[in-house]
């Protein structure tokens, strides 16, 4: 998996979620992209019952590019330890009900999945529960292992697209591990941060 | 193929309640032990009874740790082990959750429990303390596997792990060889245990493989 | 074995000398004999011609007299097995023959083939170059012992620190280099000699051979360019310069997904990364913006 940008679009007045998916949509398509699917990031978050100690919340992100993995980042406090293991790891969580319990709501990003040369765009549409919250836009460019080597060039393609929305510095999660190899767990982090903002925001962003 | 770009992804909860009847999650399970001077011989045996009589079997050098964490109240502990392979160092990690043996019909012929597998990053220790769990023991575990169709059969000896690396003075818990027969099919497939039982007859008298109950272990004085 | 060619060649001039013998008694009485006491002269040509013979036969007796005889039966080895079975259905020796008659007569035509297809190449920088008028030896750069080229590719090696090249032999004395640039991209380089043959360039996290292209189609321009690099670099008289050429320009792929192009000054232009390094300034150009 390639280097990974998530980069959240900010919603205009004048226009619903779905029209803005369009006009994305053909903006990339100008660019030469060619549609090749759906893709779907959701996450599940759960929470430690109160007799266990300190609160501690477990998130769990499945991720339609990397359909036979869960991930999982436990939050205690200050720390996160993210894991990875395959798909049965939704039974456990299942038999760990009395400990760990669900909490409401789902929030899932989903859309469109387009590819251009070595790059692949995602467009997503941001929804909490039944509540729409904001869209999305996961840029990947699958050559390149390290963020630091091309940030620029993944924010000049951005630019392309999405205008002068794109922020001079990467996301903050991104921030940290710009010189470390890419691993697709540091794109879940990416949407998780996102999820939180949208969590606290009323209404959408 | 032309794809159908339409078409919406599926959750993983559609995918796993559509494949709820193929999940391998019951383990059925036939245990034995064997002297250390009599295992050549099992090996030997097993070594021509099983699948692959050429290449041999398969060696492992584990290392497995059991963590337990407790809900409310005072209700059974859940309990988790974590395995990796000492000798494979880049391979994933093992997660699996064990249920209680199902009690009651004393003429099924083997133990039969509820197991998930899962594989994991390296980073499941951690996880799983900062998740609540507490280890209770830890364990090296060195042996052969055979397999016969669905069936595995381990032989293997354990090992306590000294302080600091577990690599470091290891010693024996015992003078014998733990030996396993196992099954891990989904759920509704009873068959298979009097298969296990058969094969089970065929390694008499060298070993005797049987269903063991802990409970009854635990209550020794 | 030296007293038995000895006692070979003592046969081989008694021959010889016997039969001028007989030579000259066929041919009689010559015109070089003269007119007067032509009789005389012909019979003592005659006698030296015979006591010629003699020392010859005592000579050949001496040779054979050193010899040793041989100990007892010749070993034969597998020779000997030729004669046992005469039947042709039981030796199977007809059907292997038709096989390797047919196997000889299909490499020859694909041979031929091969040659009609590879001279239509002009690019070829083959050492056997037609004119025979110059009969000097070009240097090859390809018929370098193996210590030569592990020592220029170690030069190169400790040259660039983020730049590491490994060699392998998997194919007897030729090399194959394993170049590894930052954790930008790894490539694969064939070798005949210290002539550069194949390069296959591929991202950091693929599996590296030989024969497979990247997933990636920056790294497949990348590929194309290394090629005519290689192309352009190649140079009979000076080979070492040719790699090293090769490798510095090379090198200057690591800054491919970080410099913008020289000429547009944008990182992509078609949604492509500058893959062109300039031969002599190595700077970064598109494809497309290429001077």
């Amino acid at each position: 998996m390639g280097v990974t940008v998530l980069q959240q679009f900010p919603m205009v007045e004048n226009r619903t979620g779905p029209q803005t998916i369009e006009f994305l949509t053909k903006r990339v398509v100008a660019l030469g992209a060619v549609q090749t699917g759906q893709f779907l990031v959701d996450c599940e978050t759960y929470m430690s019952v109160p007799n266990l100690g300190p609160q501690r919340t477990v998130h769990v992100v499945h991720n339609s590019e990397a359909p036979a993995s869960v991930f999982a980042v436990l939050e205690s406090g200050q720390r996160s330890v993210p894991l990875v293991a395959d798909g049965l790891f939704d039974l456990l969580m299942q038999k760990m009900a009395t400990i760990y319990s669900k909490k409401q709501p789902k929030i899932e990003a989903k859309g469109p999945r387009f590819e251009i040369a070595d790059f692949c765009v995602k467009l997503g549409s941001v929804t909490m529960g039944q509540n729409f919250k904001g869209v999305l836009v996961e840029v990947e460019y699958r050559p390149c292992l390290v963020a630091s080597s091309c940030w620029e060039l993944v924010r000049e393609f951005l630019q392309g697209f999405l205008g002068s929305v794109v922020p001079a510095t990467p996301p903050p999660y991104l921030q940290n591990r710009m010189n470390e190899l890419y691993q697709p767990i540091d794109t879940v982090n990416q949407y998780l941060e996102q999820f939180a903002q949208y969590r606290k925001a009323t209404g959408v962003r | 193929m032309i794809e159908n770009v339409s078409q919406p992804v599926s959750t993983a909860t559609e995918s796993l309640n559509a494949a709820r009847n193929i999940i391998p999650n019951q383990e059925y399970l036939l245990q034995g032990s064997v002297m250390d001077s009599a295992v050549e011989v099992l090996l030997h045996r097993l070594r021509g009874l099983c699948d692959n009589v050429d290449s041999g079997p398969e060696p492992f050098y584990d290392h497995e740790m059991c963590f337990s964490i407790r809900g409310a109240g005072s209700m059974q502990p859940l309990l988790l082990r974590v395995r990796r392979a000492l000798d494979y160092q880049d391979m994933p990690w093992q997660l699996r959750y064990i249920g209680q043996p199902e009690i009651g019909d004393k003429s099924r012929p083997t133990i039969v429990r509820n197991s998930i597998d899962i594989g994991t990053s390296a980073t499941v220790v951690e996880f799983l303390t900062e998740l609540g769990c507490r280890m209770d023991f830890e364990y090296i575990v060195r042996g052969y596997m055979f397999r016969k169709g669905r069936m595995k059969i381990t032989v293997s000896k354990i090992f306590k792990s000294g302080q600091g690396k577990p690599l470091d003075n290891m010693e024996a818990l015992s003078q014998s060889y733990l030996v396993e027969l196992s099954v891990l099919a989904p759920s509704g497939q009873d068959a298979i245990a009097e298969d296990m039982r058969s094969f089970a007859e065929q390694l008499r008298p060298l070993v005797q493989l049987e269903k063991v109950d802990c409970k009854r272990l635990q209550h020794v004085p | 074995m030296e007293p038995f060619y000895t006692a070979l060649n003592a046969v081989k001039v008694l021959r010889s000398s016997v039969g001028h013998v007989f030579d000259t008694l066929g041919n009689g009485v010559r015109a070089d004999h003269g007119e007067e006491n032509k009789d005389n002269k012909f019979l003592l040509e005659l006698q030296e011609l015979l006591s010629t013979v003699n020392v010859n036969l005592r000579e050949l007796d001496q040779a054979v007299n050193s010899l040793t005889p041989p100990p007892g039966p010749f070993n034969l080895g597998n020779s000997t097995y030729l004669t046992q079975e005469c039947t042709l259905e039981r030796q199977a020796l007809y059907a292997d023959l038709v096989k390797s008659y047919k196997w000889t007569d299909k490499v020859h035509e694909y041979g031929n083939l091969a040659v009609t297809l590879f001279s239509q190449n002009s690019l070829k920088r083959s050492y056997i170059n037609s004119s025979s008028k110059r009969r000097r030896m070009q240097t090859s750069s390809h018929n370098v012992p193996p210590q030569t080229v592990d020592q220029v590719i170690g030069n190169i090696d400790r040259q660039f620190s983020d730049m590491s090249v490994t060699i392998q032999r998997p194919y007897a004395t030729n090399a194959v280099l394993q170049i590894t640039l930052g954790r930008i991209l790894k490539a694969m380089a064939a070798f005949k000699g210290l002539m550069i043959e194949w390069v296959v360039v591929k991202g950091h996290g693929e599996t590296l051979d030989l024969w497979t292209e990247s997933r990636h189609k920056v790294f497949r321009k990348v590929t194309e360019n290394a090629h005519a690099a290689m192309l352009h670099f190649y140079s009979p008289t000076m080979p070492e310069l040719a790699v090293r050429s090769f490798m510095t320009w090379f090198h200057s792929y690591n800054t491919l997904f970080s410099d913008p192009c020289k000429r547009c000054g944008n990182h992509l232009h078609s949604a492509l990364p500058p893959t062109w390094r300039d031969f002599r300034t190595l700077e970064p150009f598109h494809e497309e913006c290429k001077p």
